[in-house]
C-alpha cells in the first residue's frame, strides 16, 4: 500500500509532463507554420514587384500571377492554427456570455463542433492532394505546376488547424479552460 | 416553395451554429457541407475542398494581404502623431475646432489602413487625450470618432471592398475607386454635423486654439505630404490603369516601407511585427472567404439564389423597396456580425436577386459598405464600440448612444446614394483599363 502510494504521483507527473512536452512541441509547430505563412506573404510582394518590373521592362515571365496565388493560399492556411490560438478568427460570443454558469457547457459544445468541422475539412484537403498527385493534375495556367505541390501547404495548414482546434477542445474538457487569447477585434 | 423551405432550414442551421459560438468560417463551411450532402445529395467533401483551393489560390485575392500589410507598416510609423500635429493648426479656428481632426484624421488614416478598428484605435489614441485636455465635451469627442472611423471601409484602399470584389467577381480596382466620392461626401456630412452641433449646443466652451499664421499652417501641414503622396500613387495608379489592384497594393507596401525607413522607424522588429499582424489579419479574412466560396458552391448546386431571385421578382418590388428591405436585413445582421462576415454570408445568396433587379453591382458594393459601416456602431456587436469601450472604459451602450447621430448621418447618406447613384458609379467609368 505504502509503496503504491509512493509510486502513484510520479506516474501522473510523468503523464502531465509528457502532455506538456506535446503541447510545447505543437505550439512551436503552430509558430513555425505561421512564420512560413508570413514568408509566403512576403513572397506575394516579391512576385508582384517582379511582375510590375517585368511588364515595364517588356520581359514576359510566365505564370507569375499563378505563383502569387499559390503563395496566397499558403499564407492563409499555414497561418490558421496560430490565428486560432491568438484569437484572430472571429466567432460570436454574445449568447455564450448570456449563459452564465452554463457557459462552460456551451463552450464545450462550440469547441467540439468546431474541431469536428475543421477535422472534416482537413481530411478532404489531404484527400485532394492525394488525388492531384495520383492523377498528376497540372495547373491550367501558364505555369504548368503539378498542383499537388502548392496544395500541400493548404492540406498541411488545414490539418494543423484541425489539430489546434482539437487541442483547444481537449484542453477545455480536461482543464476547464481554453488558451485562446481574447479576440483582438481585427477588421 | 420547396427551395424557400430549404433556404429557411439552412439559415436556421447557420444561426444555430453562429449563435453557439462556433467560429464563423467553420459555421459557413458546415452549412455548405450539409446543404450539398443532404439537400443536393452529392458527396460534399471533395467538391468543397476543390472549390476552397481554387478560390484561396486565386490571384485576385492577393491584393488583400498587401493592403493589410501596407496599413500595418504605417501603423508602426509616427504617422498618427504627424496627422494630429499637421491637422490641428488647420482646423483649430473653424467652428467645431479640433473635433474636425477626428473626422479628417479618420478620413486620411482610414484610407491608409483600409479597416475600421485599426483606424479608430490609431486616431483615438492621439486625439482623445488632446481633446480632453482642451475641454471638449466627451460625448462629442467619442461620437465623432466612432462614426468617421468607419470611413476606413469606404475610402480606398479598403479591405472589405476587396472581399466584395472577390465574391462578386467585379473589378476590385473599380469598387475601390467608386468609394472615393461617397467617402468624401460622407466625411463632409460628418463635418457639417460637427459645425451645426457645436454652434447650437449649450455649454459648449472648449479652449480656443491660438491664432496661427498662414505660414505656420503650411509648415505644419507639410507633415502630411508623404502620406498624401503615397495614397495618391496607390489610388492614382489603379485609376490611371498603370497597375492592377494587387500591383498598386504592392507599390503601397513598398512605399510604406520607404516612409518608415525615411522616418527612421523601420527596423527588424517593426518589419516582423507588421508582417506577422498582417498575416494574422489576412488569415482571419481568408478563412471566412474560403468558407464563403464553399457556401456559394452549395447555393449554386441547389439553385437557391435563383429561386430566391424569382420569388422576389414575383413580388414586383421596385428596386427602391428591395434596397430598403436589404438595408433592414443588413442593419439587423450588423448588430450581431462583423462587416466581412456580413458580406461573406449574404452576397452568395442575394447576388442573383440584386442583379436581376437591374441594380449596378458597383453601386451595390458601395451601398453594402455603407450599411456595414453603420453596423460597426450598432450594439450589441459593433467593432468600433468594442474598441472605444476598451480604450475609454465607458459602457458600450453609452458609446453607442453618443455615436447615434453618426448612425443617422450614415442613414441619410444611404438615401443620398439612392437619389444620386452617380456618386458611386461615375468615377469608376472614368478609369483607364490596365494595359497588360
Amino acid at each position: 500500500m505504502v509503496a503504491a502510494a509512493v509510486e502513484q504521483p510520479p506516474v501522473i507527473t510523468r503523464q502531465i509532463s509528457a502532455l506538456r512536452t506535446i503541447r510545447r512541441g505543437l505550439d512551436a509547430l503552430y509558430l513555425w507554420s505561421a512564420y512560413l505563412a508570413a514568408a509566403s506573404m512576403a513572397m506575394i510582394l516579391v512576385i508582384t514587384m517582379a511582375q510590375i518590373f517585368s511588364r515595364y521592362a517588356g520581359i514576359n515571365i510566365r505564370g507569375l500571377s499563378d505563383y502569387a496565388g499559390y503563395f496566397m493560399a499558403a499564407s492563409a492556411f499555414l497561418a490558421f492554427p496560430l490565428a486560432l490560438n491568438r484569437g484572430a478568427h472571429v466567432r460570436i460570443e454574445l449568447l455564450l456570455g448570456l449563459m452564465g454558469r452554463f457557459r462552460h457547457c456551451g463552450e464545450v459544445i462550440a469547441f467540439g463542433i468546431s474541431a469536428a468541422i475543421a477535422s472534416w475539412f482537413a481530411y478532404y484537403a489531404c484527400a485532394m492532394v492525394y488525388w492531384s498527385w495520383k492523377f498528376g493534375d497540372i495547373s491550367t495556367g501558364l505555369d504548368a505546376t503539378p498542383l499537388w505541390i502548392p496544395q500541400c501547404a493548404m492540406a498541411f495548414g488545414a490539418a494543423l488547424f484541425a489539430v489546434a482546434a482539437a487541442g483547444q477542445f481537449l484542453q477545455l474538457l480536461w482543464t476547464g479552460a481554453h488558451t485562446i487569447a481574447p479576440s483582438s477585434s481585427i477588421e | 416553395m420547396e427551395s424557400i423551405t430549404i433556404l429557411l432550414v439552412l439559415l436556421g442551421l447557420m444561426f444555430v451554429l453562429l449563435g453557439a459560438g462556433v467560429w464563423i468560417g467553420l459555421s459557413l463551411m458546415a452549412v455548405a457541407a450539409f446543404a450539398i450532402d443532404i439537400f443536393a445529395g452529392r458527396p460534399a467533401g471533395d467538391s468543397i475542398a476543390t472549390t476552397i483551393w481554387s478560390s484561396s489560390s486565386s490571384w485576385m485575392l492577393t491584393s488583400l494581404p498587401m493592403f493589410i500589410w501596407m496599413g500595418d507598416i504605417l501603423l508602426c510609423t509616427k504617422l498618427s502623431e504627424d496627422l494630429f500635429r499637421g491637422l490641428a493648426p488647420l482646423m483649430g479656428r473653424i467652428p467645431g475646432g479640433l473635433l474636425h481632426t477626428n473626422v479628417m484624421g479618420c478620413t486620411i488614416f482610414g484610407s491608409v489602413s483600409g479597416s475600421s478598428a485599426a483606424t479608430l484605435s490609431t486616431v483615438a489614441k492621439m486625439t482623445i487625450p488632446e481633446l480632453k485636455k482642451r475641454n471638449y465635451p466627451e460625448p462629442l469627442i467619442i461620437g465623432t470618432l466612432a462614426g468617421p472611423a468607419t470611413l476606413g471601409l469606404m475610402i480606398p484602399p479598403s479591405i472589405i471592398m476587396v472581399v466584395y470584389g472577390v465574391m462578386t467577381n467585379e473589378s476590385i480596382a473599380a469598387i475601390n475607386i467608386a468609394g472615393v466620392i461617397p467617402g468624401l461626401v460622407l466625411a463632409g456630412l460628418f463635418m457639417a454635423y460637427i459645425i451645426v452641433k457645436t454652434k447650437t449646443m449649450r455649454g459648449y466652451a472648449p479652449d480656443v486654439e491660438p491664432q496661427v499664421g498662414l505660414w505656420e499652417k503650411f509648415a505644419a501641414a507639410r507633415r502630411l505630404i508623404p502620406v498624401f503622396v503615397l495614397l495618391f500613387v496607390v489610388i492614382g495608379s489603379m485609376f490611371a490603369g498603370y497597375a492592377t489592384a494587387t500591383e498598386s497594393a504592392a507599390v503601397g507596401v513598398a512605399g510604406a516601407f520607404f516612409l518608415a525607413w525615411w522616418q527612421g522607424t523601420l527596423n527588424w522588429k517593426s518589419f516582423s511585427d507588421s508582417l506577422m499582424s498582417a498575416t494574422m489579419a489576412s488569415a482571419m479574412i481568408a478563412l471566412i472567404l474560403a468558407a464563403a466560396s464553399g457556401l456559394s458552391l452549395a447555393m449554386g448546386f441547389l439553385g437557391l439564389p435563383e429561386a430566391l431571385a424569382q420569388w422576389v421578382g414575383s413580388l414586383h418590388l421596385t428596386a427602391f423597396w428591395l434596397i430598403m428591405s436589404l438595408l433592414l436585413l443588413y442593419i439587423v445582421l450588423g448588430c450581431f456580425l462583423d462587416g466581412i462576415s456580413c458580406v461573406a454570408l449574404t452576397i452568395a445568396i442575394i447576388e442573383p436577386m440584386v442583379r436581376q433587379a437591374g441594380i449596378d453591382m458597383i453601386w451595390f458594393g458601395i451601398f453594402v459598405v455603407l450599411v456595414v459601416e453603420m453596423a460597426q456602431i450598432t450594439p450589441p456587436v459593433g467593432f468600433n464600440l468594442f474598441v472605444l469601450q476598451s480604450m475609454t472604459g465607458h459602457d458600450m451602450f453609452k458609446i453607442a448612444w453618443w455615436a447615434f447621430p453618426q448612425f443617422l448621418i450614415m442613414a441619410v447618406m444611404v438615401f443620398v446614394l439612392i437619389a444620386i447613384p452617380e456618386l458611386a458609379t461615375w468615377l469608376p467609368k472614368q478609369m483607364i483599363p490596365v494595359r497588360v
